[in-house]
């Protein structure tokens, strides 16, 4: 009995390693231990054994048993290795270039918003928005223009032949035009909303200038509007320059320079000072143009101005952008060559 | 505006400050500087004139010279080495002795010191024109034919050195479009005396005036003064005249001419001078100009005139366009003898109509548009005729002629002196803030109820007290202005939705590796013609267009996206796809002829591109476009599960068969297109490649209605059961559909016996083995029951109900 067995074991031992599919693997294991396998076949003679010999042979048997499951067990997972090899495949060569397209990009201009944005959002200010497509009552006359102002001439401003907007609500029947600031999404949410408030609009604005170097049919600004009660010049000053220390820097040196708007006064064009650009022979960029809100406009706009006070600010992103990122041409932005996008 | 730096000094001394502080100073108080200019030599130390008392040969070298030069009447001769040899002994010369720093054209000064050359000694430099920037080129030194004495500093020698400075005057201060303007505002800056120029109150008079009358006859000319001047001789001015005229960029023309011009520059006043004798009739008329009546001005163009535009008129024509330029039917020339010195204050709005109108701007123009100080007029005037007579001779001919009324004078302000640190934020004293104001000649008058501030007559920008706080802060120092935290209170507001939307739509592109692109929103209106019909196109047209190919508004983003994928793919760039987000303008579906403003997200996408890969990807198709659309509609709030696209018919900007639509801008509020762009059109942008694009319009209202928070929905954990079917259906029937109708017919069958979770299509078959003009749809179903494991049989009988309904009230065959 016992050479039986070891006869079995040793053909298990000797046969197991050509084995490579598992199919094989599976009619092998049958021979065995299968329903008619030969170690069931000698476990099924035990039956006729005497008594006596019976915890012999059923050691052995048992013996037997757990060495061919040794042999079963390595030679499946040989097999199993083999398997999920194959279902790898070759190996790789890791060295080789992805073929999906390069990762996608921001516009520079999308960037410098946002992260203007994000500046202001610190402070408590949230975003605003308003049209394109505006009247001249939101972009002018509200903001104390003049009505024989130049910026209103079809010179400067592009205007529609008369006709309805139908989501840009008028103030009376003035005439339709591309606004030429943003500064009409601080009226119209003056309008809208309830003091005090904290906003900044960024957006598309346009003016009829020849497309060069430094202008452009259309541009994008972002505008903000500080309302509260007792807002003083100091104030404009303070978040002022807490956004251009985190836009530029803590180094970042700037100067208020009185100028005019009509909407606001007292105002003020703000430069700011890099050594960067003091190579280039100059010493201070103009940035930025601020200044307290006009009473004139809050008259307009319904609110108090013995109650009311605040300060507004506007920039040019495409400035801020050429600035920060050395562009030397307002065009490249439109023109969307690749090879300039992904830089940024 | 151009300044001189030698006119300034003679209303305010500003010789210890330097160009550049003068110039920061200009800066810090509202006059932007543009630009710098310095002319003729600029101020040099240690340069002087010397005199050449004998050389010699340079023993170690033959092209030099060794010469002695007295360059101080005491002193010894020094040696200086030379390699000119233009000079002869006893010539005077320049000196650059050490110290001295030359001007060079780099802006690095060239210093002097003592040197040695070829071993001898060198103790100065004699100089060339070019050397001290008095010429471009020169040959051997500069050579002093006037001998001036030794010792002489060079600016003494040469002086007519000037800086000019070119500054921006915003238009709020008319009062500084002059040199007596801006020294006012230096003097008050630097807080030194002014020293106006001195004004005779009257002149001499002999005889009569030389017109009989001046009839004002128009609004636009509230106050005219003549002055008539007789027996002038037309010559040139004199050389501080001219000089003065030419520091600030004007051609001299004659004595009276140029007496006129200086005066415009130096406080600001437009004058006019005629030739009396070509005055016709005797008489000056202030009037409206008849319709369509011509002149010819001064620059020699006809210009026709409206009713809206005043004229100076005589009696037959008109001589002068009011404030804006004269003609040349009454010009002052060479052989004037006579003459009428017109002063005069137009009303500001009228000068700049009529100056917009005809395109023509002058200097007069200029002041008259933005304001003249009409108190300080008739002044002006008498100062032109004093240097009238200075230079050109002549006597004044009677009295002045003078029609209509000063205006008022400034409205005097009341102010609280707290207001100024209220406003500020800051606490400077009463005392500094009347100090400062006070330079600025504004009068205070402390009373009861505040001060009360009166600004001087050509201040007439100053009306409230916030405009006082400008000017305050513009004097005392923007600089001091304190540095402070931030602080805030905080405020209920929520960032504009749409904004948000497109920030994350943007990122969502972006990480799909899409472009952003930017387009300007002016578009040629042949393209959206083209692309979109000739209805929309008239409809987005421009009242004044700039360039053709930006005449009107872009009804999409698409076609600015074509144009990136067209540069890219001409300039090698491997492009593959780019999106945008902006502003489209449209007409509103509903309603005739009204046109409006809609946020647009929009996306191109090349199939296939000419780059190669070792590894072939799946190529994107429709279904790539569509599900991304989808997901952006989901970035924007919409959230459905699988929305109904139609094909698109009748476009020329979409492929038919290979594109759709879906939603609603009207109802919904938002719209998609996607697919293949038109193959014909693109092949016409030079694009000849299938394009797969998709856009999302969106109304900004869209965003107005309020989102409710998310509600959890429970749900069960018994498992689903599944059926699948096949359908055989017509080709052309929406999958969409029939899958609808199949949901439907699984309800139906269902009952309320448990739910039918889902109807999805999961396999598409046309081909061989299939009737002609059908294909085949396999649909996966769905079961659930929340309460208990669904039991075959009972699934088993819902799907054979579903198939008998399909039989029986559809034309759908279930596929066996």
């Amino acid at each position: 009995m016992q050479d039986q067995l070891n006869a079995l074991v040793a053909e298990a031992q000797t046969n197991a390693h050509a084995l490579a599919v598992r199919a094989d693997f599976e009619s092998f294991k049958a021979r065995f231990v299968g329903p008619n396998g030969s170690l069931t076949q000698a476990m099924k003679g035990m039956g006729t054994l005497p008594k006596e010999q019976k915890p012999v042979v059923g050691k052995l048997i048992n013996e037997a048993k757990q060495k061919l499951e040794a042999i079963f067990a390595t030679c499946l997972a040989i097999i199993e290795e083999k398997e999920m090899a194959q279902r790898l495949g070759n190996p790789v060569d890791p060295s080789l270039a992805s073929p999906d397209a390069p990762s996608g990009t921001r516009h520079p201009l999308a960037q410098m918003r946002e992260e203007i944005v994000s500046i202001f959002r610190k402070i408590g200010f949230t975003i605003a928005e308003g049209s394109e497509v505006e009247t001249e009552w939101h972009v002018f006359d509200a903001l104390n223009t003049k009505p024989d102002h130049p910026a209103r001439d079809l010179q400067d401003t592009y205007y529609f032949p008369d006709r309805d907007w139908v989501n840009v609500k008028a103030h009376a029947d003035e005439r339709y035009l591309l606004r030429t600031h943003t500064s009409s999404v601080q009226i119209r949410t003056l309008l809208a909303e309830k003091p005090p408030l904290r906003i900044i609009s960024p957006g598309r604005c346009f003016r009829r200038d020849t497309v060069d170097a430094t202008h452009s049919s259309n541009f994008h600004q972002v505008e903000g509007l500080y309302i509260d009660k007792k807002v003083t010049v100091k104030d404009l000053k303070a978040v002022l320059d807490y956004f251009f220390r985190e836009l530029l820097g803590p180094d970042a040196k700037t100067r208020f320079r009185p100028h005019f708007f009509p909407y606001t006064e007292p105002s003020f064009e703000v430069d700011f000072h890099s050594a960067h650009l003091a190579k280039l022979g100059k010493q201070w960029v103009e940035i930025m143009g601020c200044g307290m809100v006009d009473p004139e406009v809050f008259k307009n706009v319904g609110y108090d101005p013995e109650q009311w006070s605040g300060f507004a600010f506007g920039m040019g992103i495409e400035r801020i952008a050429m600035i920060v990122y050395g562009i030397d041409d307002i065009r490249y932005f439109y023109q969307n060559d690749l090879r300039f996008l992904r830089q940024f | 505006m151009k300044l001189s730096l030698q006119w300034l000094q003679r209303y305010v001394n500003l010789s210890a400050k330097s160009v550049q502080q003068i110039e920061e100073a200009l800066t810090l108080i509202g006059f932007e500087v543009e630009g710098v200019e310095h002319k003729g030599l600029p101020v040099l130390e240690n340069v002087q004139v010397g005199e050449v008392v004998e050389f010699q040969k340079h023993p170690n070298a033959d092209k030099l010279r060794l010469c002695k030069v007295k360059t101080h009447p005491n002193e010894e001769p020094r040696t200086i080495v030379c390699g000119a040899s233009n000079f002869a002994a006893g010539d005077r010369v320049i000196v650059a002795l050490p110290g001295a720093a030359l001007p060079t054209k780099d802006g690095n000064p060239f210093h002097i010191k003592i040197s040695k050359i070829r071993g001898q000694e060198s103790l100065g430099m004699m100089c060339s024109a070019s050397e001290l920037g008095l010429a471009e080129t020169s040959d051997g030194i500069l050579i002093l034919t006037t001998r001036p004495e030794v010792g002489t500093s060079i600016n003494s020698v040469f002086s007519g050195n000037d800086t000019i400075f070119d500054i921006e005057v915003t238009p709020n201060r008319p009062d500084c479009l002059s040199h007596l303007g801006m020294a006012r505002e230096l003097a008050a800056y630097f807080d030194l005396p002014l020293t106006p120029p001195q004004t005779p109150h009257t002149c001499e008079i002999s005889g009569n005036p030389l017109l009989s009358s001046v009839d004002l006859q128009t609004a636009t000319c509230p106050l005219y003064y003549a002055f008539s001047i007789c027996g002038v001789k037309i010559a040139e001015s004199p050389a501080w005249l001219k000089d003065a005229l030419q520091a600030v960029g004007l051609r001299p023309i004659n004595n009276v001419v140029d007496a006129t011009n200086y005066i415009l520059h130096e406080c600001g006043q437009p004058l006019h001078a005629f030739d009396a004798g070509k005055i016709r009739g005797g008489k000056l008329i202030v009037r409206q100009a008849a319709e369509g009546e011509k002149i010819t001005t001064l620059d020699g163009k006809v210009r026709e005139l409206t009713a809206k535009m005043a004229v100076i008129a005589d009696a037959e024509r008109p001589l002068v366009i009011a404030g804006v330029m004269g003609s040349l039917d009454a010009e002052v020339d060479a052989n004037t003898t006579d003459i009428v010195l017109e002063a005069a204050w137009f009303v500001p709005s009228d000068i700049r109509w009529t100056s917009r109108r005809l395109a023509l701007s002058s200097d007069s123009a200029y002041r008259f548009e933005r304001g003249v100080d009409a108190h300080a007029t008739e002044s002006a005037a008498l100062r032109c005729v004093k240097i009238i007579l200075e230079t050109a001779g002549g006597a004044v001919s009677g009295n002045k002629l003078q029609q209509g009324q000063l205006p008022q004078t400034p409205t005097p302000i009341t102010v609280q002196p707290s207001f100024f640190r209220e406003y500020c934020g800051f606490g400077p004293d009463d005392a500094t803030v009347q100090a400062v104001l006070a330079r600025l000649s504004l009068s205070i008058q402390p009373t009861s109820n505040g001060w009360l501030v009166t600004p001087p007559p050509y201040r007439r920008d100053l009306e409230r007290p916030v405009d006082l706080v400008e000017e305050f802060l513009r004097i005392y120092g923007t600089d001091r202005i304190p540095e402070s935290d931030v602080v805030n209170r905080g405020i209920h507001r929520k960032d504009a939705p749409i904004a948000v939307f497109n920030s994350l739509a943007a990122n969502l592109l972006q990480s799909k590796r899409f472009n952003e692109c930017v387009h300007y929103s002016l578009r040629d209106g042949k393209e959206i013609e083209q692309w979109f019909g000739a209805e929309l196109a008239s409809a987005l047209k421009l009242t004044n267009p700039l360039a053709s190919d930006q005449s009107h508004l872009r009804p999409s983003l698409i076609p600015g996206l074509l144009d990136a994928l067209r540069h890219n793919r001409s300039h090698g760039n491997d492009v593959r796809a780019l999106f945008e987000t902006g502003r489209v303008f449209r007409k509103r579906p509903t309603d005739e002829g009204s046109l409006w403003e809609l946020a647009s997200v929009a996306c191109v996408l090349l199939p296939q591109t000419d780059s190669r890969h070792w590894l072939q990807r799946e190529k994107p198709d429709l279904f790539t476009m569509k599900g991304l659309m989808i997901e952006l509609l989901e970035t924007a709030g919409v959230h459905i599960e699988n929305p109904i696209f139609e094909p698109l018919h009748e476009t020329s900007l979409w492929q038919e068969r290979h594109s759709a639509q879906t939603g609603d801008i009207t109802q919904e509020g938002y719209e998609i297109n996607l697919g293949t762009l038109n193959l014909r059109m693109l092949k016409a942008w030079g694009l000849e490649m299938p394009v797969l694009a998709g856009e999302l319009l969106i109304t900004p209202a869209f965003f107005d209605k309020n989102r409710s928070r998310v509600k959890f929905q429970p749900y069960g954990t018994q498992p689903a059961s599944v059926r699948d079917l096949a359908l055989i259906v017509d080709r052309w029937q929406p999958a969409e559909s029939v899958r609808g109708e199949l949901d439907g017919f699984a309800r139906k069958a269902v009952g309320s016996a448990f739910s039918v979770e889902s109807v999805d299509i999961f396999d598409l078959y046309e081909g061989t083995g299939l009737p002609e003009g059908k294909k085949s749809l396999a649909l996966s179903m769905k079961f659930r029951a929340s309460d208990r494991t669904l039991k075959d049989e009972e699934v088993n009988t819902v799907f054979e109900t579903i198939q008998k309904l399909i039989a029986a009230e559809s034309t759908y065959i279930v596929r066996k």
